[in-house]
């Protein structure tokens, strides 16, 4: 692998997550500190599928959303449970950064947004149009909770003045929105950014992942030999990223760095992916040369890791390949908070810092057999790692959409 | 390092191709016609729309590539595989990690997404489809069009509302100045389903009665809907291939916490003459909001330039800004000026072929986006 100059790195200096482990690092940490599940029923619905858990979050959204500054009456009436998880993130993220972020501004990975408003709009309508009472319906809210709202509402909030996008690539959404947040930054268009992802569940990503039958009955148990597949799940995680020199300046804490940042696509298939990790195995690369490292360097890889049968047979042999001879420790958290789609990203850019900041690994939670075509050094207990300096995060979508992040520690 | 345009696709309502999508401006050509949509409940309402024509995949993709998309996959592909034509661009000279595509759209893919939600409403949630889920994601317009040029270089999908095209362009513009990839389709697609019609008419979005056209300088009673596909190559200034416009500058910010973007982009060009001001104006309730620092600064560096939609032809939708983006390409490419429609009728002042075209997009949402184009 060719080794480059180092892209400058990029200071994370502020941190705010929610999923089924609860909300805030704190609860964060004590999922990953205990090896704690977040595997449990699903709740927000009625579903006809009862036996497949959700990694769902479990407190009160409404509650939470009161301790975020600026929400107004008007704001709240026009927020999905999307928009309420990246907020309640977010929040935490500025509070913890410690300064006004408003001549920033936003990049959001996001794949589910308001579907669990519309699609609940549009089945109503549906029963209406039969009983001949659709004129009385406010289907409003299906454009209300199209794609941009999160990020609009995230402008809305914190008063953003600078660039707001949103991405949307599936399960590598929030990857690629902190790479390219990293990327606005080091070429100069911005001195600050919010970046990450924020997804709920919702019928449509859980009837169709349940469609595509891999969707797992007792929770994920990433690269274990008899996996049986995935767990829905939905969650935010955000970070205040600032240039080295912009952190510096105002004294902030910087928690780490976005060192490095790979992207490809497969263009193989809908959704299965290259069978070979061909575009995994470019991303990753492309990552470690952004960050100026070689594949040693790097002290744990939290994998993508969904526990689907195509997922991590394939990102196996990438690890392998890219990592040959290496031994680098590997854990996917997908069992702490399920998967949670274009958030997965954000989420797991914190895992990552969590492992860089405690000095230890978080355990694969639910793997009794290894792979055996492509072993990998598996994380199966929570496990210290005094010097773990870098970490690379693996985040993967339909279409082989993929994104690898490389974070580093903040004395590295 | 600068990035031009090398080559131009488009699906419309005005015509199939680029060619007869430029012959149409010239002719000024109204593309609106009244279309039959069916309702949840088994009727049929009229209404006026801007229906993109049938894509013509003719020596651009296999018929069998194509029988497997959704309409507005298909129309995407297309406008792809015209783009690169246009370049004289083989996908297969790049080498594939290079090669990138970057898609702005608002509503994604609502015709498999509504096929989905059918699948199960009508049969239970055990017998949802899994192709139509497959295709419901936002991302499979991109990754469509990747599967088919081979692109596995950045495959990046933005939506932004009424400017996503213009995200994804700035995103684009910007991959390539980061040396992320060489080359670049930067596309901009939606669709009008039935049900995305029936839903807007719910909340008095759109036009019902018979009107000639779109007036984009209206009186916001409401928007003639369209939709379609435009694509362009995008790639370094440094390209051995002749460039039909140059970049001058892209931005993405807000006009709702008093950003100036429209001076920004003024500057980042290196202040040049501006002779045409264009838009994302289609006369809806949200349609284009300056704010009083940007009408000052528009007055200041801009003054006298024609402020022009091409929406009256070829209609609006959220991603609408991929083909007022092209045309703003040919105006230039081809020292040409094509007269605006409004109601179906010439509206403004003829003016003489631009050479530099800023373009200034506030969004509904409160976003906002532009660039410049020049020759």
């Amino acid at each position: 692998m060719s080794q480059t100059k180092a892209a400058q790195p990029i200071a994370i200096t502020g941190l705010g997550v929610i999923g089924a482990f609860g909300r805030g690092y704190d609860a964060l940490h004590s999922a990953l500190v205990e090896a704690r599940e977040g595997v449990g029923p699903l709740t927000l619905w009625d579903s006809s599928i009862t036996e497949l858990p959700v990694g769902q979050y479990r407190g009160d959204l409404a509650d939470d959303l009161s301790a975020v500054p600026g929400i107004t009456p008007r704001i709240r009436k026009r927020l999905s449970r999307s928009d309420t998880l990246a907020l309640v993130a977010a929040a935490e993220a500025v509070a913890q950064a410690g300064l006004d972020v408003s001549v920033g501004g936003a990049y959001v990975g996001q794949s589910v947004c308001g579907t669990l408003v519309s699609e609940a709009l549009y089945i109503e309508a549906n029963r209406r149009a039969k009983t001949g009472d659709l004129s009385r319906l406010d289907l409003g809210g299906a454009f209300v909770h199209e794609g941009a709202n999160t990020l609009d509402r995230l402008a809305e909030v914190f008063k953003l003045q600078g660039p707001t996008l949103s991405f949307m690539t599936a399960c590598s959404s929030a990857a690629n929105a902190i790479g390219l947040a990293a990327d606005a930054i080091r070429s100069g268009r911005c001195d600050l950014m919010l970046a990450g992802g924020a997804d709920s569940l919702s019928r449509i990503a859980f009837n169709g992942f349940c469609s595509l039958k891999v969707v797992s009955p007792d929770g994920p148990r990433p690269f274990d030999r008899d996996r049986q597949g995935m767990m829905v799940g939905e969650g935010a995680g955000m970070l205040v990223l600032e240039s080295v020199q912009h952190a510096k300046q105002r004294g902030a804490t910087i928690l780490g760095y976005v060192s490095g940042y790979g992207h490809s696509c497969d263009a193989y298939h809908l959704t299965a992916p290259h069978p070979e990790g061909r575009g995994a195995v470019a991303a990753m690369g492309e990552a470690l040369s952004m960050a100026g490292l070689k594949p040693g360097e790097i002290g744990y890889i939290n994998a993508h890791g969904t526990a689907t049968q195509d997922n991590d047979r394939t990102e196996a042999r990438a690890i392998a390949d890219v990592f040959r001879g290496c031994e680098v420790p590997v854990s996917s958290t997908k069992r702490y908070m399920g998967h949670t789609l274009a958030a997965a990203g954000g989420l797991e850019a914190a895992v990552s810092l969590w492992a860089l900041q405690q000095k230890q690994l978080p355990a694969n939670l639910g793997l009794r057999n290894t792979l055996e075509d492509a072993p990998l050094n598996m994380v199966r207990e929570t496990t210290a790692a005094h010097e773990l300096r870098h970490v690379l995060s693996n985040s993967f979508g339909f279409g082989g959409n993929n994104a690898a992040l490389v974070f580093s520690r903040a004395d590295a | 390092m600068g990035v031009v345009v090398t080559g131009v696709g488009v699906v419309s309502a005005l015509g199939a191709n680029p060619d007869a999508f430029r012959r149409a401006l010239l002719d000024g050509t109204n593309a609106c016609a009244m279309h039959d949509f069916e309702r949840m409940d088994g009727s049929v309402v009229s209404a006026p729309a801007y229906l993109a024509v049938a894509p013509d995949p003719a020596g651009l993709i296999e018929p069998r590539k194509l029988r497997r998309m959704f309409r507005l996959a298909r129309m995407s592909a297309v406008a792809a595989r015209q783009a690169l034509k246009h370049a004289e661009l083989d996908p297969a000279s790049i080498h594939p990690t290079r090669l990138g595509v970057c898609f702005g759209t608002s509503f994604g893919a609502m015709e498999p997404t509504q096929k989905f939600l059918d699948s199960w409403i009508e049969n239970g949630e055990t017998s949802a489809s899994p192709l139509q889920f497959m295709n419901s994601v936002h991302g499979i317009l991109a990754s469509q069009i990747a599967m088919d040029i081979n692109a596995q270089g950045v495959n990046l999908t933005t939506a932004q509302r009424d400017i996503c095209f213009e995200a994804a362009l700035d995103t684009g513009v910007n991959l390539i100045e980061s040396g992320r990839a060489d080359v670049i389709l930067v596309g901009g697609g939606d669709e009008l389903t039935p049900m995305l019609h029936e839903f807007a008419s719910h909340t008095q979005q759109v036009v019902l009665g018979r009107v000639e056209g779109l007036d984009p300088w209206g009186s916001r009673r409401g928007i003639v809907p369209g939709d379609g596909a435009g694509v362009v190559v995008l790639e370094r200034e440094d390209t051995r291939r002749k460039p039909s416009a140059r970049i001058s500058a892209t931005r993405i910010g807000r006009w709702d916490h008093g950003g100036n973007l429209a001076r920004e982009l003024w500057q980042q060009a290196g202040k040049p003459r501006i002779d045409l001001l264009t838009d994302n104006r289609d006369g809806g309730a949200g349609s284009t909001r300056l704010n009083r620092m940007e009408e000052r600064a528009l007055k200041e560096f801009a003054d006298g330039a024609p402020a022009v939609s091409h929406r009256g032809n070829f209609g609006t939708y959220p991603s609408a800004g991929a083909q007022q983006f092209i045309a703003n390409v040919l105006m230039l490419s081809h020292h040409e000026y094509y007269q605006l429609l409004a109601n179906g009728k010439p509206s403004g002042d003829s003016t003489g072929a631009p050479s530099v075209i800023l373009h200034n997009a506030p969004s509904t949402s409160g976003s906002h986006a532009g660039y410049v184009l020049s020759t």
